[in-house]
């Protein structure tokens, strides 16, 4: 046991010495993480919208009206244009952000009963948030006027007198479509991006430590230290798990760290700091045994490079590390479930979202706990395949 | 495992085999080493010096034979046996990020040793190999000799018995090589048993109470220098730095009566070595056949009965670096 301390506290102070190593493990996953907060955290949207009435009928100023409600006020500020050429230029000079045009004959063509002419959005590549909100407006409206149309050719056709039509679009325009959508998930909490992304790029930057721990071992093999402690009197497989405990402790002071920092600066929040700590615990498992793997299946320090590299980035892309995992396609969702990381950034997200204790963690750190494990036997298998010296 | 027919010997390797693939790098190898005595196993690169020393030291297994110290078997598992033994491998062996007494340290703890007993100890040793003033410093800050008595000391922390030198003056500037000299001399009459690898054979001379030399796997002859000095009686080596047909030469050479080995070797395969009987009285006949052949000679020199030329008597190759 002694040795395999002697060999866990060498690794450490060489890797606390080695500067490169503090930059990859500690100040750029917080960076990092700092960063991906700062940028989506502050979006607060206010759109310049320009409107252009060729029609100047009720319909037409129905849509300003909208635009223009109280309930987008802080949202939306409207100025008025004569023609669309003009709406055009202040988009391209950036005086506006985006500008709806109504069609001359949009409210006759809808009195008469025909298909009017569509409204346009005149939008700009650099404010493509602003014109998505007009857009969704516009469309809203639109859709809203569609159904009062449906309605009162409904009712027509139902035998109620033409005579009565005036009448029938005014109630029907009462009734509006629901405005809005009430989410009823879990909790009430919505996840802050950087309670995300701080793990998230924790994890990431952590999972270099595989190729780091297995390039170590090589390193030693190259200037014969490796020779050195094996011809000392400690079991065979004393040096993996002595630098697989420095690599460990090495992973949770990393992720502890990147989580401590973006909670105390970066606002992170999560529910239960138990939770957090148990699932930075599980990733450092999952890392040891990584990058016990990539030693036993590399056989120079470029392979064991190759390797690592290879697994850092397939983990990270398919747990989630860049993205959200809800935002990803189904696939990608069910892949991340194969991957640590997923799992833990489920925990991550869980705890993110109010929810604590065991109800949190206690499936992610079984899926850790599998691949782990999986890991483990794959590379107790190499091992034995491999011929004793 | 003791064993009780032990006879006073430290390390005792019997028949000693170790197979690559379809090549056997080493094949029947035995010797053995008393306590205090400095032993050479000598010969040209990819003889199976190195071969050997692993298995000695547990860090390659035998296909045949064992290897034992002080009566304990020595394997490549955790044997207590191995703590007997401190290993100087070839290269420098050592952590340059970190510094010379963390490094000791380090290496002793793997022997066990802790606290107060590991401090005299690298504290000591630190005074052997003349580091002391630098044990703060880290490892790659020293110069190329320093680092060398420094490879030699971490391996002499734990106080081993048996101390196993891997060729450790390759590559060392000659003030270097000459400590390094005097301290394997040193542990020697301190009572140390020492393993010394070289391909020089002048170390070997110089060192070694008893030596082996050892040539393709082989371990072809063993004693100490003077018996073996004996094995090529009257023999001198006669060494003519040469240009031109060298190959014919050597073949005209080993015609004449009193030649015994012939090779060509040198820095620059100029040299050609001639064994032979009474060099002194050959040496007309030889720069004659020089001249009839077309080879001009350079230089001469007659070198008395030494290892050197035991070694080309016993493989008709000069031992090569």
């Amino acid at each position: 046991m002694s040795a395999l301390f002697a060999i866990a506290r060498k690794d450490l102070r060489q890797r606390l010495r080695d500067k490169s190593a503090f930059v990859l493990f500690l100040l750029a996953p917080i960076v990092v993480a700092g960063l991906m907060g700062l940028a989506f955290s502050n979006i607060n949207l206010h759109a310049k919208v320009g409107v252009v009435d060729l029609d100047g009928g009720p319909a037409a100023a129905g849509l300003s009206q909208v635009l223009g409600s109280p309930e987008l006020s802080d949202t939306v500020t409207l100025r008025g244009y004569p023609t669309a050429e003009a709406a055009r230029s202040a988009v391209d000079a950036g005086d506006i952000d985006a500008a709806v045009v109504v069609p001359a004959g949009f409210t006759a063509a809808l009195a008469g009963g025909g298909t009017p002419p569509s409204p346009t959005v005149l939008d700009d590549v650099d404010h493509a948030l602003a014109a998505q909100l007009v857009r969704g407006v516009t469309e809203s409206y639109v859709a809203q006027i569609n159904a009062d149309r449906l309605s009162v050719q409904t009712a027509l056709a139902a035998g109620v007198p033409a005579a009565s039509t005036t009448e029938l679009a005014a109630r029907a325009a009462q009734l509006h479509a629901p405005e809005r959508i009430e989410a009823r998930g879990l909790t009430d909490d919505p996840l802050k991006t950087v309670s995300y992304f701080a793990p998230g790029m924790g994890i990431f930057f952590v999972f270099f430590m595989v190729g780091f721990g297995a390039r170590s071992y090589f390193t030693e093999q190259q200037q014969g230290t490796l020779d050195r402690i094996s011809a000392a009197p400690i079991g065979s497989g004393t040096v993996l798990l002595g630098k697989s405990l420095s690599t460990f402790v090495y992973s949770l002071v990393s992720l502890g760290t990147v989580t401590t920092v973006s909670w105390l600066v970066f606002g992170a929040r999560w529910a239960d700091p138990f939770g957090v700590a148990v699932l930075c615990a599980a990733m450092a498992v999952a890392v040891v045994c990584l990058t016990t793997l990539v030693t036993v299946l590399a056989r120079t320090e470029r392979q064991a490079e190759g390797i690592a590299s290879i697994i850092v980035f397939a983990l990270a892309l398919l747990g989630g590390n860049f993205v959200y995992a809800s935002a990803s396609p189904p696939a990608l969702r069910r892949l991340a479930l194969f991957t640590p990381n997923g799992w833990a950034l489920r925990g991550f997200t869980d705890l993110g979202t109010g929810i604590g204790g065991w109800s949190a963690v206690a499936a992610p750190l079984a899926g850790i706990a599998v691949f782990s494990a999986a890991t483990a036997v794959l590379t107790l298998v190499l091992l034995r395949l491999r011929r004793p010296a | 495992m003791t064993d009780s027919s032990n006879d006073g010997e430290l390390l005792e390797c019997a028949g000693l085999v170790r197979r690559f693939g379809e090549r056997t790098a080493v094949d029947g190898v035995s010797f053995e080493i008393a306590p205090g005595e400095t032993y050479g196993l000598i010969g040209p690169n990819g003889a199976g010096k190195t071969t050997t020393i692993r298995m000695v030291c547990g860090l390659l297994h035998a296909d045949e034979g064992s290897v034992r110290i002080a009566g304990q078997t020595v394997s490549t598992a955790a044997d207590p046996a191995k703590k007997l033994i401190g290993y100087v491998p070839q290269d420098i062996a050592l952590y340059p990020d970190l510094t010379v007494r963390e490094n000791l340290r380090f290496f002793g703890r793997l022997y066990r040793l802790r606290g107060r007993a590991l401090e005299r100890r690298v504290d000591a040793v630190l005074d052997l190999v003349d580091l002391t003033e630098r044990a703060r410093d880290r490892v790659d800050s020293l110069s190329g000799g320093m680092r060398r008595r420094l490879n030699i000391g971490a391996a002499l922390v734990h106080s081993p018995s048996l101390l196993v030198l891997d060729e450790p003056t390759v590559g060392v500037d000659p003030q270097s090589r000459h400590a390094i000299l005097g301290s394997v001399h040193r542990f020697g009459e301190e009572g140390m048993a020492v393993l010394y690898t070289t391909h020089y054979m002048e170390e070997a001379e110089r060192l070694c109470d008893r030596i082996g030399i050892i040539d393709h796997g082989r371990m072809i002859a063993e004693g100490t220098q003077r018996e073996l000095v004996a094995t090529v009686a009257e023999r001198d080596r006669v060494l003519l730095t040469a240009s031109g047909e060298l190959a014919k030469y050597v073949s005209e050479c080993r015609l004449l009566d009193r030649v015994d080995r012939v090779d060509v070797g040198g820095d620059h395969g100029d040299t050609v070595q001639i064994l032979v009987r009474d060099a002194r009285s050959l040496l007309p006949e030889l720069l004659d056949l020089a001249h009839r052949v077309d080879v001009r000679i350079r230089g001469v020199e007659i070198v008395e009965p030494d290892l050197e030329a035991v070694f080309l008597h016993l493989t008709g190759t000069a031992l090569r670096e």
